[in-house]
């Protein structure tokens, strides 16, 4: 038996590809958002509510990961200019070789921010540079004011952080103080949003954030 | 379970190296895993027990070895080591913000692989 030294990362290919997938993205000047959190917490519907009211200046393109169907691709066609569904079979999160074949099927010049919707689970996404620039984490109210402190990674990979579902907030008992607590020890980078996509409260500060980040990268690739 | 994806990664990098190497076979493969990467060590074990099926590395041994985080603060500069399961707080300025400098990398160290003695190993570029 010889013993072969190496230092190699198991991590180059899917690092080289997410690079490449931030070149392009970069290339065409747009602002590539990736938004992760557990399945049932509203990305779907924040999504539903964000692209039309970020305006027909502001096109959107969504690449939406789900193990099965074409559910929210089909929610999600009307609105954005262009919807791609990966389906990741078994895979638990978008891998950035997927990502990347999903940006061959798009046209990036045409658009102003695209959304990487991922699969909903709140551990293995955390681990994945897909390429994008930004990180959304949501939490909704239904699941509980706990998890900030029990899903560490994700939330402290945050570049911000939404609570959904605040119209929720009177019938379920939820102390968003916890939350705002753990987070302190987690993130305090993050701005942290309190919204409802389906009652409206909050989504002008996400909307401005939204806009905000857009033109300081606009500003940057300048 | 993003150890499948993970697993598969590794014997992708071996048998790379098996390729380069002219290797038969692969005994014991050491990893190092930066615990900012979630991962189970049994789960991947696991993982990479089946990844290996009908490979030059069927029947290697995985030995895995978990690195702690290091991370610098990006408000005030200090360096420090966080108990990443409960708080990432600079213990000097109290924010919650670092750049993270190690364990959130996923490296192969040494591998133990059966080669031809024939083959003249030549320095790889890549190396």
């Amino acid at each position: 038996m010889k013993q072969i030294h190496v230092i190699e990362s198991v991590l180059k290919a899917a690092e080289t590809a997410a690079g490449e997938n931030r070149r392009l993205l970069d290339q065409a000047g747009l602002l590539a958002i990736n938004l992760m959190s557990a399945p049932g917490s509203g990305k779907t519907t924040l999504l539903e509510n964000t692209i039309p009211a970020l305006g027909p200046d502001c096109p959107c393109a969504v690449l939406v990961g789900d193990l099965q169907t074409t559910r929210d691709a089909e929610r999600l066609g009307p609105l954005a200019v262009e919807t791609v569904q990966i389906n990741t079979g078994k895979g638990c999160h978008l891998t950035p070789g997927q990502v990347a074949e999903g940006l061959r099927r798009l046209d990036l010049s045409r658009f102003a921010f695209l959304f990487i919707e991922n699969v909903g689970n709140m551990v293995c996404p955390a681990a994945f540079d897909l390429g994008e620039h930004l990180r959304v984490v949501l939490l909704s109210i239904p699941e509980g004011d706990d998890k900030v402190a029990k899903y560490p990674t994700l939330f402290q990979k945050a570049d911000v952080v939404l609570l959904t579902k605040v119209d929720l907030l009177d019938i379920l008992d939820f102390d968003v103080s916890r939350v705002r607590q753990d987070l302190s020890r987690l993130n305090t980078r993050a701005p942290f949003f309190e919204i409802s996509s389906k009652r409206g409260d909050g989504m002008d500060r996400w909307l401005a954030w939204l806009n905000d980040r857009r033109q300081a990268r606009s500003k940057a690739s300048r | 379970m993003h150890e499948m994806a993970i697993a598969s990664e590794i014997v992708d990098c071996l048998l790379d190296i098996a390729g380069r190497y002219k290797a038969a076979r692969i005994g014991e493969v050491e990893v190092e895993i930066g615990r900012m990467r979630q991962v189970v060590p049994e789960a991947l074990e696991m993982a990479f027990s089946a990844a290996v099926v009908g490979t030059v590395a069927e029947g290697a041994t995985l030995k895995l070895r978990e690195i702690d985080v290091s991370a610098v603060c990006n408000d005030c500069g200090a360096a420090y080591s966080p108990d990443i399961d409960v708080s990432f707080m600079c213990p000097s300025c109290g924010h919650a913000n670092p750049r993270i400098t190690a364990g959130d990398d996923i490296v192969l160290r040494n591998i133990t692989c059966d080669v031809d003695e024939e083959y003249r190993y030549e320095a790889d570029p890549r190396d």
